[in-house]
């Protein structure tokens, strides 16, 4: 789980809540420090589309399981807020929380669009540096989400992209990287072991992020189909 | 299974051959798979059982009545187990295609001993004969798609969308069949024109039955479905329930006892979330002795005794051999280490890959200097570097700026993995003292 890089004045984000269990989106309002701003909550998926449209926040903490919409919870908000932008004119970002860490719920919304996954047992500090992250642009990898896209990328196994842009393959580095997250390395270890800035370790999972949400590598179906995930 | 009919066996004596129960394989099968399975029963060549069949049907059909029969009281096998000397068959003649050499080959049969016999001066009153076996072929026709296996999935209706068409094209045309027959059968020698009309009355009587019958039917159809679906829910419930009960509830009330206790609440909580999540998302993970499910199951040990939350990760999975074995207790040791002595948060990472297994533990404590633990220790020293070391493998220490990681690494063997579990428990646990057995023994380092 990442960690504030650095104090920095930071500028003030904009958060959206939603979830459908009231007791949560208050335990995290007590937890997130005044450097973000709750500007809506929500508790079901129509509720959260017409929040995110009138609010425009920079992130959304958007729970995966929601009541309506398509009966495909978290993936129907960010299906549905698609083309809103922050006021500051940047995409609404998405930060996906659940209890579970099922491989079926972290694909789904990542291939929904996403910028990362955490569970919701995720400390204060965790989740406000994630948020954060996400701010800005960056995806949040936890070692459970490294762990799938190992598996599901057929890493583990020893494959590795020949070239960067290679979308059903991570590169030798990438690779480096998520095992890294997995075996429990936060960003500004993994920049340390590997000799490369934290920025960069941030553009490495980006980019992961980005064939995870692009490939359309039938193994990432057929992993989730062997696991009775789809 | 002997079947208590078995003929003495016609093989060399001394020659002991496992006996089949009489069934009907699928595979290998030019028709129902009669000769096939009497074949594989009886210990003889499939090509003799045929031929014998059909040479007693020349003796007034008894083959086709003993196929027919036969047919209709031998089970069809479920396993498409090999039939001896039917290896260089074609694997599975196509459904429609046994049908038709079925229905040809007993038309020409039943032609043939008709002529014969018509032949001879016996009057067969063919005007009756061709009807009824008209209708009996149709009635067979449309029977054979109840052939044992296929009839649960006729009934399931658990068919994909080329199957669905097989399997209603041949009780169509055995529809059409029988009702060709019936009708042929009650114009009697009146003509085309008397058929017709006889046709156009079975049809309007038919159309007629069936319009009164239809609501009552699908009421009745609407029921039964609404019965059935109504009965498997209240099984899931009635599952969900008894699990619920016998896991939630008892730890909350559990938790409700040890209110003033946090460590053990927590302690409870985890080990309730992670049975929970093991019952709701069970996989194919975990069912069998795999290195995956045996570090998980060893994680969730080490969290149980001490109530620390271990973050693992697994990446691919392979069977469980006695030197993946020894990984895992090796890494069961090195958890021990990080709950009792490092802090909070503990992560291991395991990766299955083709060159080998890595395992990683990491937590986040003061670390500690390996040169400064006494000789005596077992706790490293042993359970971790030296029986990762004799069992081909590799294991490291490695001190970050916070916290302590253990690396261990097992490259692929050449020898054939061995399915027990169990064998690395029993050598060694005699020179590394109890410090396994005993997870409170503090201070194992």
């Amino acid at each position: 789980m990442p960690q504030p890089t650095s104090v920095q004045p930071a500028p003030i984000i904009r958060l959206v809540l939603v979830d459908d269990h009231r007791m949560f989106r208050s335990g995290v309002k007590a937890e997130l420090d005044e450097s973000m701003q709750i500007v809506g909550e929500a508790e079901d998926v129509d509720g959260a589309i017409v929040v995110v449209a009138q609010t425009r926040p920079d992130v959304v903490l958007l729970d995966v399981h929601l009541p309506g919409g398509n009966g495909n919870g978290g993936s129907d908000v960010i299906s549905g807020s698609r083309g809103v932008k922050a006021e500051s004119g940047e995409p609404v970002r998405f930060l996906a929380l659940s209890v579970s860490d099922a491989a079926e719920d972290v694909i789904a919304v990542i291939r929904a669009g996403a910028r990362g996954y955490v569970t919701k047992t995720i400390n204060g500090n965790d989740l406000t540096s994630a948020i954060r992250r996400v701010a800005d642009g960056d995806a949040v990898f936890s070692p459970r989400l490294a762990g799938f896209v190992l598996d599901a990328f057929g890493a583990a196994a020893g494959e590795v992209a020949v070239v960067d842009e290679e979308l059903d393959r991570l590169s030798t580095r990438e690779r480096e990287v998520m095992r890294l997250i997995a075996r429990g390395y936060q960003y500004k270890e993994v920049a340390k072991e590997l000799f490369i800035s934290i920025k960069t370790v941030e553009t490495h999972v980006s980019s992961v992020l980005r064939k995870l949400q692009l490939s359309s590598r039938h193994e990432l179906t057929a992993w989730a189909v062997g696991r009775r995930l789809l | 299974m002997p079947t208590p009919y078995e003929p003495p066996s016609t093989t060399g004596p001394g020659e002991h051959r496992p006996v089949y129960r009489l069934t009907r394989p699928v595979q290998g099968r030019y028709l129902g798979g009669v000769c096939a399975g009497l074949a594989e029963h009886l210990g003889l060549d499939v090509r003799h059982v045929r031929l014998a069949f059909v040479l007693a049907s020349f003796a007034g059909g008894a083959g086709v009545a003993a196929y027919l029969f036969l047919w209709a009281l031998t089970p069809q096998s479920l396993a498409g187990t090999a039939v001896p000397g039917t290896h260089d068959v074609a694997p599975r003649r196509l459904d429609n295609e046994s049908v038709r050499n079925l229905v040809v080959g007993l038309g020409l049969l039943v032609v043939g001993g008709a002529l014969f016999a018509q032949q001879h001066g016996v009057d067969l009153r063919l005007g009756v004969l061709i009807p009824l076996l008209t209708v009996a072929g149709g009635a067979v026709l449309a029977w054979s798609q109840l052939d044992d296996a296929e009839r649960g999935r006729w009934l399931t209706r658990d068919l994909g969308s080329a199957g669905r068409r097989v399997g209603w094209v041949r009780p169509g045309i055995g529809i059409a069949l029988a009702t060709v027959g019936v009708v042929v059968l009650a114009t009697q020698g009146r003509g085309l024109a008397g058929l017709w009309d006889v046709g156009i009355a079975a049809v309007a009587v038919l159309a007629g039955a069936a319009l009164i019958a239809a609501p009552w039917g699908v009421r009745l159809w609407g029921d039964l479905r609404a019965e059935q679906s109504q009965r498997i829910r209240e099984t899931e419930r009635a599952d969900i329930a008894a699990h619920l009960h016998d896991s939630v509830l008892q730890t909350l009330a559990l938790i409700q006892r040890k209110a003033d206790d946090p460590a053990e609440v927590t302690r409870l909580a985890r080990a309730q979330e992670r049975e929970l999540r093991g019952w709701l998302y069970a996989g194919p993970r975990g069912s069998q002795a795999t290195l995956a499910s045996a570090v998980m199951e060893v994680a969730h040990e080490v969290e149980d005794l001490h109530g620390l939350p271990i973050e693992l990760v697994i990446t691919g999975d392979g069977p469980l051999d006695v030197s993946g074995a020894a990984l895992v207790r090796a890494l069961r040791e090195a958890l021990l280490n990080a709950v009792r002595h490092g802090a909070a948060p503990v992560s291991a990472y395991v990766e299955v890959g083709s060159e080998g297994v890595q395992a990683f533990v990491r937590d986040h404590g003061p670390g500690f200097d390996l040169d400064a633990v006494p000789q005596d220790r077992f706790g490293v020293r042993e359970s971790i570097l030296g029986r990762m070391s004799r069992h081909g493998g590799s294991a490291a220490l490695r001190r970050l700026e916070q916290g302590t990681e253990v690396f261990l690494s097992l490259p692929v063997t050449a020898t054939p993995s061995q399915p027990d579990a169990q064998p690395d428990a029993q050598p060694e646990g005699q020179p590394e003292g109890q410090p396994e057995a005993q997870p409170e023994n503090e201070g194992t380092r």
